[in-house]
């Protein structure tokens, strides 16, 4: 049975689902209305839910009425910087454009940001939608909103207690993309082996992005790699270089396997903010306003214009001194992180950090990434750590298991209460140079409504 | 012979394939605090390029945690000759901790969730099975107390209490003991079954875990005996360790059995 058919392109909803819609819309709005004016929360997931329960379809009836199509963000890491640098594009070309910004990437969050543009007759209002989605989501919602386009921007480890592993991921996400329509298109990370190898074998239109800058090579591969082994094969892949974690220029020696061929020239784009991270980030949302028809001096402009969402790389001001805020949620984001603040480090301009790792749901209650990151590297630099956060004992561990004797005099202070452990981060640090704060996702949060003085919402 | 005539050699199983867990932080521990205590200390790792000769000559052996794919291809690997050697290195009473997709590989056999079953080196008496891809992992922090006599006799001498460990346990597959001695009780968690309160395995001196976190950090006394206990293996003679300054070690394990509402001497 078909409820919903496309005629001259008009969306038609048959009577009782559009009766079933309107309904759920205006329960949702309700919610958000009273969670926003109680300043309960962001609003971000509940009236999505309950919306779902009184249109168990609501999902695929709203994004189809998208008029360009739907855009789905998928990835461990970088997908709300993405999602917001492709929004700013996308915008600024003059498109109006519907995105999941609160970062609530789970189905409900979902509905929730369609809702949030839909009237009260069921009907939204918007030329392309921008979802994040998480990456054991994605298999749920792709028969449901039939994305026109799927980006993947990286596979790594994040918290194993809810994920479990890259391969079966992987696995899952070709087996739910394969029945998509042929003019879906998928844009894909080339550098990752379990992408490059997922878009090499699908039937839809697959493009690739990548790195071909062999001067930012690291100098080994770091430890916190997940798939250094052939996707196709099994076989030990062969890296003429990496950029970051498994992230590189490789093939395999066994069967031919390699990196896909790239559809952009990095060296052609500048970045937008600090890191490889984010010129792979970049790079994607680039390539996929090129696919959409962006102008190029759109897309230039918006990358030189580009800011930070909270806590990545966002950049504060307290009393007088710099203080930069770099989400690390994982061992590839941390190590990336600690690369750059020892750039930073290297020219003079930091020399204290602080670590606050938490335990929390949405940081992971598996703590024990923190040995896979190299954080020798960081204690090498020398200067100051303070370590806080729920787990802060963990922490510390971890920093003083990577002191050894020519740890350049690094010292460890540890402070079990945020606010103070801030201040003393803060007095450690000299007016002219940055403070950085590494934090896991729950407390960037606590970190910034200690900074700014208000909770966020 | 004094300390810095001494060399620990670590041997560190399949650090590529089987690292999924943090359980690095085990290798990293005992290298630090075999230098901190003066002795040489080489990290050997036993990947796939490993020869016989290179696991005949450690003193340690460490092992973690591996996704189910990466565990197919160790099995492939772990086969003949260096399957003998690791068999003969255990039974010869050279210590070993291992944690997690590990001790699965040491036992008969290993059933995952999807595919085929992994047959198992059959060192220890206990086999794994994973109960479905939609069964819940046994997922949280993890406190038990050693139990296996001869270490818990060792450790007690050692720390003047029972000795009682804080992990972090994160595992599908379940495992059944079978005349293997179990390496404790648990009194926090699920251990190796989440039925028979039973946490890993000892055999002579290899620990078999689910506890990692990783699992030697906050238990410092732990990675100790295992270097006493290799040393002594190796030189035959008595190998006396100096206490070093592990306050964070034991303000980490406060927290814990604060946070988990337990007390180290009710344990």
């Amino acid at each position: 049975m078909t409820l919903v058919d496309r005629k001259d392109g008009v969306v038609k909803i048959n009577l009782v689902d559009q009766l079933r819609l309107s309904v759920a819309v205006s329960t949702a709005n309700t919610i958000t209305y009273i969670i926003r004016s109680l300043k309960l929360g962001a609003a971000s997931v509940l009236p999505g839910e309950i919306a779902s329960r009184i249109q168990p379809r609501i999902l695929s009836l709203l994004s189809r009425q998208v008029k360009y199509g739907v855009i789905m963000i998928a990835g461990t890491n970088g997908k709300t910087t993405t999602s917001r640098l492709l929004r700013k594009m996308l915008e600024n070309q003059g498109w109006r454009v519907v995105h999941n910004e609160a970062g609530a990437n789970l189905e409900n969050g979902l509905a929730t940001a369609l809702i949030e543009r839909t009237n009260l007759f069921g009907k939204l209002k918007a030329d392309y939608a921008i979802l994040e989605v998480d990456e054991n989501v994605i298999p749920k919602v792709l028969p449901k909103i039939q994305p026109k386009f799927i980006l993947c921007l990286n596979l790594f480890r994040d918290q194993l207690d809810r994920y479990g592993e890259v391969d079966t991921i992987s696995q899952r996400w070709s087996k739910a993309i394969a029945p998509l329509p042929p003019d879906t298109v998928v844009i894909a990370n080339a550098d990752d082996p379990t992408l490059s190898h997922l878009g090499q074998n699908l039937t839809q239109k697959v493009l690739f992005f990548g790195l071909s800058e062999p001067q930012y090579y690291l100098d080994e591969i770091p430890h916190a790699v997940d798939s250094i082994y052939c996707p196709s094969c099994g076989e030990s892949l062969n890296y003429q270089g990496v950029y970051l974690s498994h992230l590189g220029d490789f093939d395999c020696p066994n069967c031919g396997f390699k990196k896909s061929k790239v559809n952009i020239d990095s060296s052609k784009w500048p970045q937008i903010l600090i890191g490889l991270y984010n010129k792979y980030n970049t790079l994607a949302a680039t390539l996929l306003a090129q696919q959409i028809g962006v102008a190029e001096s759109v897309i230039l402009e918006t990358i030189k214009t580009f800011e930070a969402a909270f806590g990545r790389a966002e950049e504060l001001e307290i009393s007088g001194k710099k203080v930069r805020i770099l989400l690390a949620k994982n061992p590839v984001g941390m190590n990336e992180t600690i690369r750059t603040v020892n750039e930073i480090k290297k020219a003079g301009g930091a020399s204290t950090t602080l670590m606050v790792l938490n335990d929390r749901i949405p940081d992971g209650t598996d703590v024990s990434w923190i040995w896979d990151v190299d954080t020798e590297k960081l204690v090498a630099s020398g200067g100051n750590i303070v370590v806080s956060g729920d787990r802060v004992y963990d922490m510390a561990l971890r920093i003083k298991y990577s002191q050894t004797n020519g740890n350049n005099g690094c010292k460890l202070i540890v402070k079990e209460d945020l606010s103070e452990a801030i201040a003393t981060a803060l007095e450690h640090t000299p007016v002219g140079e940055t403070l950085h704060i590494l934090p896991t996702y729950s407390a960037m949060l606590e970190v910034r409504g200690l900074l700014t003085g208000k909770q966020i919402l | 012979m004094n300390n810095q005539q001494m060399e620990l050699k670590i041997g560190w199983l399949y650090p590529t394939l089987m690292s999924t867990y943090g359980d690095r932080g085990n290798v990293i521990c005992i290298q630090q605090r075999a230098q901190w205590h003066g002795f040489n200390v080489q990290v050997i790792p036993l990947d796939l390029q490993a020869s016989v000769t290179e696991i005949h000559q450690v003193d340690l052996l460490v092992g973690g945690g591996a996704q189910d794919r990466q565990q197919e291809i160790v099995m492939r690997d772990l086969k003949g000759a260096k399957a003998t050697a690791l068999r003969e290195k255990i039974e010869a009473g050279t210590p070993g901790v291992f944690t997690c997709g590990a001790p699965q590989l040491l036992g008969h056999y290993y059933e995952p969730a999807l595919g085929q079953r992994i047959e198992g080196l059959g060192l220890f008496d206990f086999v794994s099975k994973h109960p479905g891809i939609d069964a819940k992992r046994c997922i949280g922090n993890v406190i038990f107390e050693i139990t296996a006599s001869k270490l818990a006799e060792e450790l007690t001498a050692l720390l003047g209490k029972p000795p009682v460990i804080i992990g972090f346990e994160n595992h599908g597959g379940r495992t059944y003991l079978g005349k293997v001695e179990a390496l404790g009780k648990v009194i926090s968690g699920y251990g190796n079954n989440g039925e028979d309160g039973m946490e890993g395995a000892f055999y002579h001196n290899a620990i078999a875990t689910y506890s990692h976190g990783p699992v030697l950090p906050k238990n410092p006394f732990l990675a100790d005996w295992l270097i006493k206990t290799a040393l002594q293996q190796k030189y035959q003679t008595n190998v006396e360790l100096q206490l070093l300054d592990d306050r964070l070690a034991m303000q980490a394990r406060e927290a814990m059995f604060k946070k988990l509402g337990v007390s180290e001497l009710a344990a």
